[in-house]
């Protein structure tokens, strides 16, 4: 399937896409990006901050790794698995990061939260207990103006404590 | 753990859920990505609007036709000046009437700067919009443009605003938006000073960077009338001033406020005009959402500043005289032109005990530049950027201790000023006293944090390129603008033992719904998960002016603290009734009405007799509260810094900012603006500044080029809050949101002179600037 | 970009190659298209996706280290063999790439396929002399950035040919090496000078030196003056640098810090 070619149909791509573990097939605009692709069809906890690449609200998780969803073209998700902040919990069962986010008082606007946490999810993934420069590092990409971060690093670490005593049951 | 003062016969140990870490009500919902912002709306037969922005910085229109763009397919409506009322306003969102100039157009037939609006198109898609407004042609006869403000106010410089019906500004022809002079005179200037020092300090444009972008959506109700759903700190406003751009009535207007995604000032301006008058034309819902280059260039900015300082002092410490003189930029529009102003003088003046003469002249410039607006620290930033300084130097003179300085001078409980009778916000304001300080214990848990007097000692010996130091910089803000801020609350009860809270306080991420929930729970003894807040809505909630100049807290805690202190007594009332007991025997506790005997009855119970049995009604009230005194918060601020004296780079190593905010409703929230509002105050110090063109055309105009902090640039900030109470405030309370932005320029520069012996009057202290200036300092 | 009718993911550089090469496709290549997703022409009407290409690899080769184009700045950050090689300073500069984000998505490929005067890759590949291959339809070539650059528009990467590996030589990975991105702050994506500085010592002297520089043009140069002084007596090198970045209008300012750096890399060595 790799080397099909894709081709638009009144300037539509159908994409295949897991988005949250779901199999879809989506409507694409040829040149729209991510960003837009999947707010058009629903996911809105996607946010547009800048639109240029520099701010990381438009993050999700594109095949493994937090991406940029205004950088990249929708079309390049075909056969990709995406997961976006709705896909990690809700408000009535919210993921161990959702949690420690709003109980360190991490939360203030919350508009670059959704990519913030996506970010902090690849970082716990990947290194369970990370010192406090890994995760100012991992979160570099994700700004904020209301916090300082000084919150939001506080809540990754507890998370990290959060789900290494998760693991442990 | 608190060390409370007692005061209006309440203790902050006697709480049950003010003072307390609660969970911010929306936070998880934000969390989770839940669709609350003002464009995660999906609305059926939706237009998008495009503007044409002006590509000069100050140009008349010739001749506009728009007949090419219209065929562009999908293209429903193009407005121009032609098409639009021709009302003089003001976007500053201030309370009516608003002290800003009359001088903006919702179109005009001239533009004042690149990035002014030209036209507007509505189109099914945002491509047909663009397209169409890229066919607009427009002729324009090039004006010559002024940049500077010390430039546009000599004789001979292009007159901005020639136009005849614009309003309140003082000297359209010598481009001064606004302009405000105070002096107290007890004597000779400079007469008992054994020293005086003067200098100037600048800062250039800066903007709110608030992560959502400006997004307003308008569309029709049932009954033909227009609904904003815009990302805004000020509904009301909104809603008056659109009414009166557009000639509508308020009553055809709604104002619905979601979440919304930071504003810091920048969306206390009133820019719904265009969309609403798109909808109007098209009879169609239509969106308009700023890119951020837009926000940068078009919405609003940080007023550039120069202010130059005159100080004389003894050399026992006592300051004698005090000048200061601002001259703000306040770009093409004079949004906010005098407040700001004043305020850089009201909030700062009074810090500090001068014995003899004081000396206020400020002005506020028109450039063709982007519109400054309101953003936090609203003047006090730029005031205190030149005092802070000013202290230490003045200090440094007298060979005394900084900190020692400011403790010696800064204004005690009790005390009054000249200036707080004399500067209110575009008006006298009110005589007033400090009726609570914490600056005390603030300098020194600070100082005791930072280790002031070990480093100050350990760093005045150094070798090597890389040197450290520290520095300090006290200040105070505000609480609401006295007699003029006014902010109402509605208390509902429901069959549960429940309430419904309605307020017109715009949160925007600072977390008001959740304190005034806090402050209604705290009176009628539940907690705060039972009290359902709704903010903000012109239709549902009662009138607040809106989340600005630090009042939220203060004003609109306020009201939520009265209205629930009705709502008490009317439950009181009902209770007395069930339990055949006199309301005054009654309180609230746990969630029901309790006897001085024991007795008691459930809150549900209350609520079920009074809908349907006793004297049949429903328990609810609204109340509305001002203050009489804006009692203004303390702040001691320290930064420790490492210079690289070889690349003058900074880096801030240290930052701890004590703040007496009297009460904290919730401490989490407190400290977590307090964070923020440092942050934000530290990338303004080191880093941001908008650059333009010599033809006025904006050259960073995005997060990529224009640098604000990430988290891996953010050195860790320790905020402490030093818990006071303030007899004026709800429960103590008194302003935290705006205090924090104003520290790191001037603790920075004072750390940057101690590590190394140079001093910074200009913001941003770039690389390239701080070497300029180690460089400097060496030569003398 | 309003005209893209073609979305391709080949998984062999051969297939690659043939739809670049295609009169039909109009395409032009997407790495990890940090820089170019928003800004193809509109003449290209197919997106070209690299990423299912076997180009991701990160090895030693007979001292050598050999990086795929593929390979993400991340990926480089965290390899350990990166890590290890030269003391790291390949891993180093990756992670001096503006934000997590970027450096998730960006690949060195398109770092240099790309110029841009804040690129990182160039000016570490000028310094360490690694040379790039690139392949055509012609066949593979291995070339010194120079070579590469002066190569165009024979070699144009991305449109008419691929980047597929860069090889960094066995003989650099003794050098001591720095690498310095001078810029307002830490994660800034724009910086004021950027600076590769490699060195060899043998017998008390330098007998290697090199000073490569970015930041100022969308190519990075090498500091011939500087590099000469040197060798001469290590000492003479920041004046000679300095020198030579005010004739290259650099500024005051980065030919003085510049300078500075040069001479605290000297000094440590």
């Amino acid at each position: 399937m790799k080397n099909e070619i894709l081709e638009t149909k009144d300037g539509l791509f159908t994409v295949t896409v897991m988005v949250n573990g779901e199999k879809k097939e989506l409507p694409v605009r040829n040149s729209e990006s991510l960003l837009d692709a999947l707010r058009r069809h629903g996911w809105k906890g996607t946010k547009k901050g800048c639109d240029t690449g520099d701010c990381g609200s438009c993050t999700v998780i594109l095949n493994g790794r937090p991406v940029l969803g205004c950088l990249t073209p929708a079309v390049t998700a075909h056969n990709g698995e995406i997961t976006t902040i709705e896909g990690l919990g809700s408000v009535h069962e919210p993921h161990p990061l959702q949690e420690a986010f709003v109980e360190a008082g991490a939360v203030q606007c919350g508009f670059c939260i959704p990519g913030m946490i996506l970010s902090s999810k690849h970082l716990l993934d990947n290194n369970p207990m990370p010192t406090e420069a890994e995760i100012r590092k991992a979160l570099d990409g994700n700004l904020c103006r209301c916090t300082g971060y000084v919150k939001q690093v506080e809540a990754v670490k507890k998370a990290a404590a959060k789900m290494a005593r998760g693991r442990k049951k | 753990m608190t060390d409370l003062k007692p005061g209006n016969g309440m203790n902050a140990e006697e709480l049950k859920v003010v003072n307390k870490p609660v969970r911010k009500q929306d936070a998880l919902g934000l969390a989770c990505g839940e669709p609350v912002f003002a464009d995660d709306q999906e609305f059926k037969g939706l237009l998008h609007a495009r503007l044409l922005w002006s590509p000069h910085a100050h140009a008349r229109i010739k001749k506009i036709d728009v007949s090419a763009a219209l065929k562009v397919p999908g293209v429903k409506a193009v407005l121009t000046y032609k098409d639009v009322p021709r009302v003089p306003h003001t976007t500053a969102g201030q309370g009516y009437p608003e002290p800003s100039p009359y001088d903006t157009y919702t179109l005009d037939n001239k533009v004042r700067y690149v990035g002014d609006r030209v036209a507007a198109v509505a189109a099914e898609t945002l491509e047909a919009a663009q397209e169409a407004v890229s066919r607009i042609k427009v002729d324009y006869e090039v004006l010559p443009a002024v940049l500077d403000p010390f430039e546009a106010m000599k004789d001979g410089a292009p007159v901005i605003h020639d136009e005849p019906d614009s309003r309140n500004i003082p000297d359209a022809k010598r481009n001064i938006a606004a302009k405000f002079d105070f002096e107290v005179k007890n004597g000779e200037w400079f007469k008992e000073a054994d020293h005086v020092l003067e200098h100037s300090w600048s800062i250039p444009y800066l903007q709110h960077c608030a992560l959502e972008p400006h997004t307003s959506i308008a569309y029709f109700d049932n009954f033909g009338r227009v609904v904003l759903r815009t990302s805004t700190q000020v509904p009301f406003h909104v809603r008056r001033i659109v009414a009166q751009a557009l000639k509508l009535p308020v009553k055809k207007i709604r104002v619905i406020k979601p979440r919304i995604g930071g504003g810091f000032g920048s969306k206390q301006e009133v820019l719904e005009d265009i969309v609403a008058a798109l909808a109007l034309k098209t009879r169609r819902p239509v969106k308009l959402e700023y890119t951020r280059k837009e926000t940068f260039v078009s919405s609003r900015t940080r007023h550039p500043a120069v202010c130059r300082m005159k100080a004389g002092v003894k050399s026992d410490g006592t300051i004698t005289d005090a000048e200061m003189e601002i001259t703000l930029n306040t770009g093409a529009y004079g949004s906010h032109a005098l407040t700001v102003m004043m305020c850089s003088g009201s909030h700062t003046i009074p810090m500090y005990k001068v014995k003899n003469n004081i000396r206020f002249v400020g002005r506020s410039v028109y450039t063709n530049l982007p519109v400054a607006g309101a953003y936090r620290g609203y003047g006090a930033t730029q005031g205190f950027f030149a005092w802070e300084c000013m202290m230490d130097m003045l200090a440094e003179r007298i060979g005394m201790d900084p900190v020692e300085f400011r403790r010696k001078n800064y204004i005690r409980l009790g005390e009054g000023s000249p200036v707080f009778k004399a500067m209110g916000e575009g008006r006298e304001g009110v005589e007033q006293v400090i009726t609570s300080t914490g600056l005390f214990e603030a300098i020194q848990k600070g100082a005791d944090e930072i280790k002031w007097a070990e480093k100050r000692a350990k760093y005045a010996k150094q070798s090597g390129p890389v040197r450290r130091g520290v520095g300090a910089a006290c200040m105070m803000q505000g609480s609401g603008i006295p007699e003029v801020d006014m902010a109402s609350a509605t208390i509902k009860m429901n069959e549960d033992g429940s309430f419904n809270l309605l307020v017109g306080a715009a949160d925007l991420g600072t977390g008001s719904d959740t304190i005034l929930a806090q402050i209604a729970a705290e009176v009628l003894g539940v907690k705060t998960e039972d009290i359902v807040v709704t903010s903000s809505d012109t239709d549902v909630t009662p009138f607040d002016v809106g989340a600005y100049a630090s009042s939220t807290t203060f004003i609109s805690g306020g009201a939520a603290k009265k209205a629930a202190e009705k709502v008490r007594d009317m439950v009181l009332a009902v209770g007395a009734k069930i339990l055949d007991k006199k309301p005054e025997e009654l309180r609230l506790e746990g969630g029901r009405v309790v006897a001085a005997d024991g007795a008691s009855c459930a809150l549900s119970e209350v609520a079920n007799t009074s809908l349907y049995y006793y004297d049949q009604h429903q328990i609810c009230a609204t109340a509305s509260h001002y203050g009489h005194t804006s009692p203004p918060p303390f702040q001691a601020n320290f930064a420790e810094v490492e210079v690289d004296t070889e690349t003058g780079k900074v880096r801030v190593l240290d930052y701890v900012s004590c703040v007496d905010c009297g009460t904290a409703i919730n401490p989490q929230l407190a400290e977590g603006q307090n964070d923020g509002a440092v942050v934000n105050g530290i990338s303004h110090t080191l880093s941001e500044e908008m650059e333009f063109s010599s033809n006025g055309t904006p050259l960073n105009a995005s997060f990529r080029r224009y640098k604000i902090l990430s988290a891996a640039d953010t050195p860790p900030v320790r905020t402490f809050i030093i818990p006071t109470w303030e007899p004026n405030g709800p429960f103590g309370a008194k302003s935290v949101s705006e205090i924090g932005i104003n520290g790191p320029l001037p603790a920075i520069a004072n750390a940057i002179y101690a590590a190394c012996g140079a001093r910074l009057f200009d913001a941003p202290f770039t690389p390239d600037r701080v070497l300029a200036a180690i460089k400097k300092a060496g030569k003398r | 970009m309003k005209n893209i009718r073609y979305y391709a993911c080949p998984s062999s550089v051969k297939d690659a190659l043939a739809l670049l090469n295609s009169r039909k496709y109009k395409a032009m290549a997407l790495a990890g298209g940090t820089l170019v997703a928003k800004t193809l022409p509109d003449t290209v009407e197919t997106y070209l996706d690299l990423k299912a290409l076997p180009i991701k690899g990160i090895k030693l080769q007979g001292g050598n280290l050999v990086i795929g184009a593929g390979a993400t700045f991340d990926e480089i950050d965290r390899s350990k063999v990166c890590r290890a090689w030269a003391g790291g300073i390949v891993a180093k500069a990756a992670a001096a790439c503006s934000s997590q984000l970027v450096r998730n998505m960006a690949t060195i490929g398109g770092n240099i396929a790309r110029p841009h005067s804040f690129n990182i890759f160039p000016v570490v590949l000028l310094g360490l002399d690694a040379k790039v291959r690139a392949v055509s339809g012609k066949g593979s070539e291995l070339l010194s950035l120079p070579e590469l650059y002066a190569a165009s528009p024979r070699l144009r990467p991305g449109a008419n040919c691929l980047i597929t590996e860069v090889v960094f030589p066995a003989a650099a990975s003794k050098w001591k090496c720095e690498f310095v991105k001078l810029a307002k702050t830490d994660s800034s994506w724009e910086s004021y000078i950027t600076l590769f500085l490699a060195a060899e010592k043998r017998g008390g002297r330098v007998s290697k030196a090199r000073v490569a520089v970015g930041a100022l043009s969308p190519r990075p140069f090498l500091a011939a003056e500087a590099e000469k002084a040197i060798l001469g007596a290590a000492g003479a090198g920041p004046a000679a640098f300095s020198a030579e970045l005010e004739a290259v209008r650099a500024g005051e300012y980065r030919a003085a810090a510049g300078a500075a750096l040069l001479g605290r890399f000297i000094a440590s060595l």
